[in-house]
């Protein structure tokens, strides 16, 4: 009661936030959160004839696959690993890039590299896949070609898991860079310029004005920024670690992330169900790191927590 | 062909004379035979003259449309073709034919949505690849054991035991197979331009000669590679275990053989077969030649031995045909490299009936028309004759305008006595594959097994497993990447792990019962 | 306006530099013309490769200028030009709504839970993200989407489900709370209502953050093809993206099923297909992109809004 009679309250002070919310709030619950229901199919064996609800329940079975002959363990710590680095170093990248560029005065070339540093978001990770097997394979491959050029041994990339790692991480950060440095460049400019002249005028260098105005100035975007990586942490980007490694078994202890094992798998149980397990198992672990992330978060500066 | 055609309406009449239920108790293929073939000829001649006129069952009084989903996506001379079959079918059935397509880029997401919509339609083109067993076991297909031999009964007359078999899942039948032939058989197809550089009588004929093939490719053609292998998978060793006279178990996973000639094979998992460290020295000593790529596993490329990047390719007599019809240049040759031939799955391409549809004893009436009447089969596979397609003299046909039409899409409607061959097919395609179907025996070697369908169900969480391993350690093995002694020892290993004891004793009960069942 | 903007771009040019500010400038145009150039060099492989023949690539790989021309690839695209035009205009038909529409909620939204006094904006931001762990999977979600919404072959389809992204919401989230809260108490105390303050004030503030939003809203957009793939039916109702994925699924399904299609297909050039693909799909962004860009050029100076 006393719940209801708060937010009464709330609602009667603040009619207009909650129309202002109203919208989103309808368009999220209709179109997200109704089909949530379709959860349940992680725990129940999925006919055609039956459908969603009146399929019979079957306990964990579904979830049973992704820790068989132990391989759970490693996608899961796989796809962690993978997610910190990208995390890293694509938000660090974007940073830099985001503080260069702002600093640059030609406005030519300032505006260019802006739109050349967007242009990597724009190619898929098909075409990722075409460059990469020509720039790395063993006979053709751009880099062979440059070692015996220079009267060295080629070097067989395909055969050296521990390699695709840094290879993996240096194409993430080649595509996101340019993308991420966008919502930078924008938290920097919206700082008013004119306390960049004030300090200016006031003798700060420029490492001075970049280290008590342009950081502060995007701290709670970035912090922003690694809480929603954070919260994506199991989840691994399917699409750039098949189009990269593909069906190449060698690489699969270095590369494999759950996305990739369930999506081969599928192949062989092609079920439902099977899928749905996968997903849950995800949301529930990101759902859990997200919750201790951000409690710590909240902590420290609750303005910076994302909810 | 004539012989192939025979013994394909021999096997049906044998199937028409059980009953459904009883498939699995089957009698002597040697005793049935006289009659069958007695009766053949004149089944042919029936089912060209009267259509599907005499089906006496069916009230075709109302005026239908039924919905057939297909997967491909749709030509853009479809509008003449469709217009064109529904003038037939008007005609001959009181209906229409509505075709929705799924194109190549949704048919993963889209066809299982398909059932699981609730969209009401009538006939569906299943396959092998798109997961039919799984989809009959979950219950997305009606139920034919009783409207097939009843509404499609000539069709019904052709189908051939083992192949009604492989349609029956769980003891029901779900599918209606296609009437194609196609084989187990694997072989090698060959540049003949460089054979003939090595000598003018110079043919492949071993594994021996692939080798010395092989070190003469390298030694004058060094842009190319020897053996074509891509990212979809080596076929090398699959190609071997053939040749060695053996079976593979089920499709879906390569790793379990038997030997079919044994009268109870046994089960074994392909790093237990004897002179496999034989094969494996024999790929590691090609891959240090360079035969293939260091990197084929990540190469997409599927298309290197039709364009020249590649002297040899380990596949299918149909891919053959097709080098040859696409490239002339080249002189492709065929060489079988398949000691013991026999039909292949007929659920590689089927006709389902979706749980939806409203009328299915019209689609399967529609299904017999088209599977028997060569009008209504060419107004199907190659649309509209002068406008789709040119027929030559012998009957073969050509695609008048690939961009307009092409006969896509209709697998599961193909007939071995209905299709025609495209023109510029190589003879011995046809030649060999008549020899095949002349030394096929029902019921005696690989061919007993034709009608074989293993259900993972009870062990789909090892099996999963066994394939990732199989995948992640035998594909690299099998190519020799990796040395052959530690290689082995390890993909052993994780099989293990991965519970290849368990699938092992599972496919053994299975097959066990399957012989048992042939008494 | 202008004015004001040129003023403040040229006033730090105006300060002598120091030395130590000089070797970071030189750093600076180092490091993002370095990044512009990783970013650059692929694309021109990229369109030189869509213009060279597929032989050629075969055999010899990419080059900066294409070893054998050819339009082949092109040709394929453009073999019925009225549907790619179509194509393009259900693009940029279904881009400038969902943007406009989606920027308006997602401004809205964002400035209600960055509200410090409004109580439940925990609540709701947790409900918003939510979504993003949790959700109900492509099966039960393209039931309810079909038979309860109706979305089958509508455009609504193609907008409604990327209208609202619980990450752009975060975003612009952290862009409306660097504007003083002080800014709206004045403006209270002043008389004015909810509605128009979040009008008059925040909106004119939030430039770059629009910019940003409206810039990914649209990128996500254009360049969805999932959507269309599973809710579209009418080819002439396909957007540019899914119109080009399903014409290269088409050329590359044709090539290895030909065997059992019992037809022979030609040789189809699949890898500058891919590639002609992503450079009929990026043109127009690339093109349009530095329009977008003066947004993001100079900061907005609060002082000009509240004289």
């Amino acid at each position: 009661m006393q719940g209801f009679r708060n937010f009464a309250d709330e609602f009667k002070r603040h009619k207009a936030l909650f129309a202002m919310i109203a919208p989103a709030f309808i368009l999220v619950l209709i179109l997200q959160y109704l089909p949530m229901t379709g959860m349940v199919l992680a725990f129940k064996n999925y006919r055609y004839d039956q459908g969603v609800f009146g399929s019979a329940w079957n306990g964990i079975a579904n979830f049973r696959y992704l820790f068989a002959s132990g391989t759970g363990w490693l996608i899961t710590r796989n796809t962690i690993l993978y997610n910190l680095l990208n995390l890293i170093t694509s938000q660090l990248l974007a940073v830099f890039i985001a503080i260069f560029i702002t600093e640059i005065n030609n406005m030519i070339f300032k505006k260019i590299s802006q739109t050349v540093i967007l242009l990597p978001y724009f190619i898929s990770w098909v075409v990722v896949g075409v460059f990469v097997y020509s720039i790395f394979n063993y006979e053709t491959g751009l880099i062979n070609g440059l070692i015996t050029k220079a009267g060295g041994d080629p070097v067989n990339f395909y055969g050296m898991p521990g390699a695709w790692p840094v290879i993996i991480c240096l194409f993430n950060s080649w595509k996101w860079t340019g993308y991420n440095s966008v919502i930078y460049i924008a938290a920097i400019m919206g700082v008013d310029s004119a306390i960049h002249e004030a300090a200016a005028i006031d003798g700060a260098n420029m490492f001075q004005r970049i280290r008590h105005i342009t950081l502060p100035s995007i701290r709670p975007t970035l912090v922003t920024m690694i809480l929603l990586q954070v919260g994506r942490i199991l989840r691994g980007d399917f699409e750039m670690f098949y189009q990269i490694v593909g069906n190449n078994g060698q690489l699969y202890n270095a590369t494999d992330v759950i996305d990739t094992y369930v999506f081969r798998s599928l192949l062989t149980n092609p079920d439902i169900g099977v899928t749905a397990a996968a997903t849950f198992y995800q949301s529930v672990l990101c759902f859990a790191i997200i919750m201790i992330v951000n409690a710590i978060v909240k902590r420290i500066d609750a303005d910076y927590a994302l909810f | 062909m004539i012989k192939g055609k025979l013994r394909k309406i021999l096997s049906g009449a044998l199937a028409a004379a059980m009953c459904v239920g009883l498939l699995a108790g089957c009698s002597d293929p040697g005793a049935s035979a006289p009659a069958a073939s007695s009766g053949s000829g004149d089944a042919a001649s029936e089912s060209g003259a009267e259509g599907g006129a005499e089906l006496a069952d069916l009230d075709t009084s109302q005026e239908v449309e039924l919905v057939m989903y297909v997967v491909s996506d749709r030509p853009a001379g479809q509008d003449v073709v469709d217009e064109n079959l529904n003038k037939l079918l008007k005609e001959k059935l009181n209906c229409t034919l509505k075709i929705n397509w799924i194109g190549w880029a949704e048919y993963q997401n889209k066809y299982p949505l398909l059932f699981s919509s609730g969209e009401a339609f009538d006939i569906a083109y299943c396959a092998t690849w798109l997961n039919f067993s799984d989809l009959a076991r979950k219950g997305a297909f009606k139920d034919l054991g009783q409207l097939l031999p009843k509404y499609a009964p000539k069709n019904y007359a052709m189908q051939s035991e083992s192949a009604l078999s492989q349609a029956t899942i769980d003891g029901t039948l779900y599918a209606v197979p296609t009437l194609l032939a196609t084989y187990t058989a694997y072989g090698a197809i060959y540049n003949g331009t460089i054979a003939k550089e090595i000598g003018d009588d110079f043919k492949i004929n071993s594994w021996e000669d692939i080798e010395t093939y092989g070190d003469f490719v390298k030694a004058n053609h060094p842009e190319m590679e020897v053996v074509d292998e891509y990212s979809a998978g080596p076929e090398i060793g699959f190609t071997w275990f053939k040749t060695e006279g053996q079976h593979y178990f089920d499709n879906g996973s390569r790793f379990l053989w038997y030997d079919p000639s044994e009268d109870k094979p046994t089960v074994y998992a392909n790093y237990q077969y004897p002179t496999i460290k034989d094969f494996l020295d024999m790929t590691h000593r090609w891959s240090e030649k360079g035969f293939w790529s260091k990197s084929a596993l990540s190469d997409t490329d599927s298309q290197k031995t039709q364009t020249g990047k590649a002297a040899l390719r380990l596949h299918n007599i149909d891919n053959y045909r097709d080098f040859v019809i696409q490239h002339p240049e080249f002189d492709f040759q065929w060489t079988t490299f398949t000691k013991d031939v026999a039909h292949l799955p007929y659920t590689q391409d089927c006709m389902v009936i979706s749980n939806t549809s409203k009328n299915p004893e019209r689609a399967l009436a529609f299904w017999d028309l088209v599977t028997t009447d060569q009008e209504v089969y060419d107004a199907l596979m190659y649309g509209v004759l002068g406008t789709t397609y040119t027929l030559d003299d012998e009957g073969n046909f050509a695609i008048t305008d690939g961009d307009l039409y092409q006969t896509s899409a209709m697998w599961a409607a193909r007939t071995t006595e209905l299709n025609r061959n495209q023109q510029g097919t190589p003879d011995d395609y046809n030649t060999i594959r008549e020899e095949w179907e002349k030394n096929i025996k029902a019921g005696e070697g690989t061919e007993k097994f034709a009608g074989f369908v293993f259900d993972p169900t009870p062990v789909q969480t090892e099996l999963t497993a066994c394939q990732n391993v199989y995948q992640q350690y035998w594909w690299p093995l099998e190519l020799g990447y990796t040395d052959v002694e530690s290689g082995l020892a390890e993909y052993q290993k994780n099989m293990e792990v991965a519970g290849i004891d368990k699938v092992l004793a599972e496919a053994q009960k299975q097959l066990d019962a399957y012989v048992e069942s042939l008494g | 306006m202008a004015n004001d903007k040129d003023l403040a771009v040229s006033a730090p040019k105006k300060i002598k530099l120091s030395a130590s500010s000089k070797t970071f400038y030189v750093i600076c145009y180092v490091c993002v013309g370095l990044m512009a150039l990783i970013c650059l060099i692929p694309f021109i492989l990229l369109i030189s490769g869509s213009f060279t023949s597929e032989q050629w690539i075969r055999f010899h790989g990419y080059g900066l200028i294409p070893g054998e021309f050819s339009v082949e690839a092109y040709n394929i695209i453009f073999k019925t030009p009225q549907r790619i035009v179509r194509a393009y205009g259900v693009s940029i038909m279904i881009t400038v709504i969902g943007t406009i529409c989606g920027l308006f909620l997602t401004t809205l939204t964002a400035y209600v839970i960055a509200r410090k006094d409004f109580k439940y904006r925990n609540w709701f931001s947790f409900f918003f993200y939510f979504t993003t762990l949790f959700n109900g999977g492509m099966v039960s979600t393209y039931i309810y989407y079909i038979q309860y919404l109706h979305l089958k072959d509508s455009y609504l389809a193609l907008i409604l489900p990327s209208m609202f992204n619980v990450f752009y919401l975060l975003i612009m989230r952290t862009f409306v709370a660097a504007i003083p809260d002080a800014l709206i108490e004045s403006a209270k105390l002043d008389g004015a209502g909810e509605w128009r303050i979040f009008f008059t004030i925040i909106l004119p503030l939030l430039k770059s953050g629009l910019a940003t939003i409206g810039l990914f809203l649209a990128l996500g957009y254009w360049n969805d093809w999932y959507n269309a793939m599973l809710y579209m039916n009418t080819e002439t109702k396909y957007p540019l993206q899914y119109m080009l994925y399903s014409i290269q699924q088409q050329t590359q399904a044709l090539a290895s099923i030909a065997s059992q299609a019992g037809i022979s297909v030609q040789n189809l050039p699949s890898s500058s297909l891919k590639l002609a693909m992503a450079v009929v799909a990026t043109g127009p962004i690339v093109i349009l992109y530095p329009f977008v860009q003066k947004y993001f050029v100079a900061g907005i100076t609060i002082g000009s809004v509240k004289g």
